[in-house]
């Protein structure tokens, strides 16, 4: 494979056409979805559309096909990019042209990606990332892996050149690209397998009622609704059956919803390692999109431990990186799964330095605990009315479990939840299934908020909100003297520091 | 070099110790010309749907809908000019104070050295009465951004030149 000299204006591989035409493709089908399934029907039904014989159906869709060729062909002639000692330029538009230039210092990641089209046919895309909004995102859909790499290394260079120049003399001992940890399919699949099933069953269900509205027309035509009405009415008599066919119904979808989490976990994560460099670490993951991509510790904002009791004891830990306006879809794939302790603290260590995780955490007042209580009741108080409805006279039966769940509820919250402030760090922890603990560097808060009701200042009681470029984070119901020095102290080192957030 | 020092928290500069600046008295014009505007819309949609309307129902209850909405409009009158007195701001050398709140209290800080940019606004009706708003930009969630309103046009200018200035100089 010939090497490409970045410095000079440069296109991607001939082969980036094909990945354009395939994305564009795909882009093209999703977005005239509905005509195109409207032609399908249509055509089944009447061998024609609006119309239009066979011949100039046919005709049409390869006047699209060209066009949508065409279109790349121009718009890999027209990409160009290129590498300075600084910044990293791009040229690109057909008519509208366009030039980009992005400062080496500014740019937060710069991820390898591989989606199944450029699997077959052996190329990469290399994606880079600032930390403006999403559309400042730029991609190059076709390189070589090898060239791919360079490219990386060319855009990671200067930057770290100029900024830890000191460092590197100082550790010239650890290891370049050792593979720290590899998460293999057993541990992917108990991963999966104790995740939170919830989620994955309210999307299920959501899926299946959407699909159910979708082609319900489409049914109405077989009849098929009155038969199963038909079925309903006959299941009503039987209160019990009713019970059982709603309770097979949940288990049915339970263990789909658990299926769809493993598969989901395993598809995504498949040959998950993480690498140590110098100065960053580089995750690689995927299936059908596979993904590389490296972390600079100085662009992290924060970090999130996430794991909960069944994991625990399992000894699995997810670690996510946090970064500033990282849109949410590639915020998802800074998540690293199935750590096991020691591993996880490694990681921590080896993206903040100087952490020590606490021995002891501070907890919010006991108010926090009314709060919840208040909260849950007033749901679980509404909730009455339509339980009267679908149950009947017996409806307040269902508030001692009301109760029982906001007992529990309350007690496991109040107990996961607290927050230490050490010399560079604040780590707070929270959850009820899950058990997050959340870290941030001092020097990465962008504002606080000392935010209360009017109760709450009566009782001397209040919340610290944290923001960073990543979101906010809350010290729940604490004193107003504490919460008061805890912003003095933040705002002090904040103010006092020369650290920048980025 | 590393230093190590222990920070004794009672002697930092303290948060609750800063007064708090209110704001101009003419921005609550601001605010009750822009309610009654509202109210003006709602009680005029009333007045002609009662007009058209053939609904008994309708028109047999009309005069309590418009005692409501009275109720509502004298008891956000009352709460926004009680909260009113609660919107003050502060500079420090280092950082930009505001609170705000009635029935839920704020106090945001932010610091000098974390604002991106600042955006100085100025509607038509803040113009008549000679204000202007002050937007502080950062990094974090949009919904952070600080702004100060109805501040008079000259401490509008004099905060943004100071900001400014003290940005610059860190770059």
């Amino acid at each position: 494979m010939q090497k490409i000299d970045f410095s000079k204006p440069v296109r991607q591989s001939p082969k980036g056409v094909v990945v354009i035409f395939g994305l564009k493709s795909v882009q093209f089908v999703r977005r005239f979805f509905v005509l195109f399934l409207a032609l399908g029907v249509s055509i089944l039904k009447k061998n024609s559309f609006a119309n239009l014989g066979p011949f100039a159906i046919t005709g049409i869709v390869a006047l699209i096909i060209i066009g949508i060729l065409v279109y790349s062909v121009l718009r890999y002639l027209n990409f160009k990019f290129y590498v300075t000692k600084d910044d990293f330029h791009l040229n690109t538009g057909i008519l509208n042209k366009g030039n980009i230039v992005i400062p080496k210092s500014k740019i937060q990641n710069v991820n390898i990606k591989q989606n199944f089209l450029q699997q077959l046919i052996d190329v990469v895309s290399v994606n880079i990332e600032t930390a403006g909004d999403d559309k400042s995102e730029i991609e190059i859909s076709a390189l070589d892996r090898a060239n791919a790499k360079r490219l990386k290394e060319a855009l990671f260079t200067s930057t770290e050149r100029n900024v830890d120049s000191g460092d590197s003399i100082l550790n010239p001992d650890v290891e370049d690209d050792k593979v720290f940890f590899k998460a293999s399919i057993k541990r992917l699949l108990l991963e999966g397998i104790s995740e939170n099933h919830f989620k994955s069953f309210l999307i299920i269900i959501s899926f299946f009622f959407g699909i159910y509205y979708e082609i319900k027309d489409y049914f109405e035509n077989l009849n098929l609704e009155e038969q199963l009405e038909n079925n309903i009415n006959l299941v009503e008599t039987a209160l019990l059956g009713t019970f059982l066919i709603t309770i097979a119904f949940i288990l049915v979808f339970l263990v789909i919803s658990m299926l769809f989490s493993v598969i989901k976990m395993l598809v995504i994560n498949f040959n998950l390692e993480v690498i140590e460099h110098r100065k960053n670490i580089e995750i690689n993951k995927g299936l059908f999109n596979k993904m590389s991509l490296t972390l600079t510790p100085s662009r992290i904002q924060n970090l999130v431990i996430k794991t909960n009791r069944f994991k625990e004891w399992l000894g699995l830990y997810r670690l996510s990186v946090k970064q500033a306006m990282v849109n949410k879809k590639q915020q998802k794939n800074f998540n690293i799964v199935a750590l096991n302790a020691i591993q996880l603290e490694h990681l921590v260590a080896k993206l903040l330095k100087t952490y020590t995780s606490p021995k002891a955490y501070l907890k919010p007042e006991v108010y926090f605990k009314y709060i919840l209580w208040l909260r849950l009741s007033i749901v679980f108080a509404l909730l009455n009315a339509p339980a009267y409805f679908v149950i009947g006279n017996h409806f307040w039966l269902l508030n001692i479990l009301f109760l029982a769940f906001t007992a529990i509820y309350v007690k496991v919250r109040y107990r996961k939840s607290g927050y230490q402030i050490s010399e560079d760090f604040i780590t707070i922890t929270s959850g009820f299934i899950d058990s997050v603990t959340n870290i941030l560097e001092i020097h990465k808060i962008q504002s606080i908020d000392i935010s209360q009701t009017n109760f709450q200042h009566r009782r001397g009681i209040t919340s610290v909100i944290i923001s960073t470029a990543f979101k906010n984070v809350t010290i729940p119901y604490i004193k107003i003297e504490h919460a008061q020095h805890i912003c003095d102290l933040l705002l002090f080192k904040v103010e006092s520091s020369k650290k920048d957030w980025m | 070099m590393f230093t190590n020092a222990q920070i004794e928290i009672e002697t930092l500069p303290k948060l609750e110790e800063v007064s708090l600046q209110a704001i101009s008295r003419k921005y609550l014009n601001i605010i009750l010309i822009n309610k009654f505007i509202i109210f003006a819309v709602v009680y005029g949609a009333l007045f002609i749907a009662k007009m058209f309307a053939s609904d008994v129902l309708f028109t047999e209850y009309f005069w309590y809908l418009i005692i409501a909405l009275t109720l509502i409009l004298i008891l956000n009158l009352v709460f926004t000019v009680l909260a009113f007195n609660k919107r003050k701001y502060a500079l420090r050398e280092k950082d930009v104070i505001y609170s705000k709140g009635l029935l839920f209290l704020k106090t945001t800080v932010v610091p000098i050295s974390r604002i991106q940019h600042i955006e100085e606004t100025r509607t038509w009706l803040a113009r008549q009465f000679g204000l202007a708003s002050l937007k502080l930009f950062t990094a974090g969630d949009s919904g952070t951004d600080l702004s100060i309103n109805g501040l008079t046009t000259d401490e509008a200018k004099r905060i943004n030149d100071f900001l400014s200035a003290k940005i610059d100089a860190e770059d």
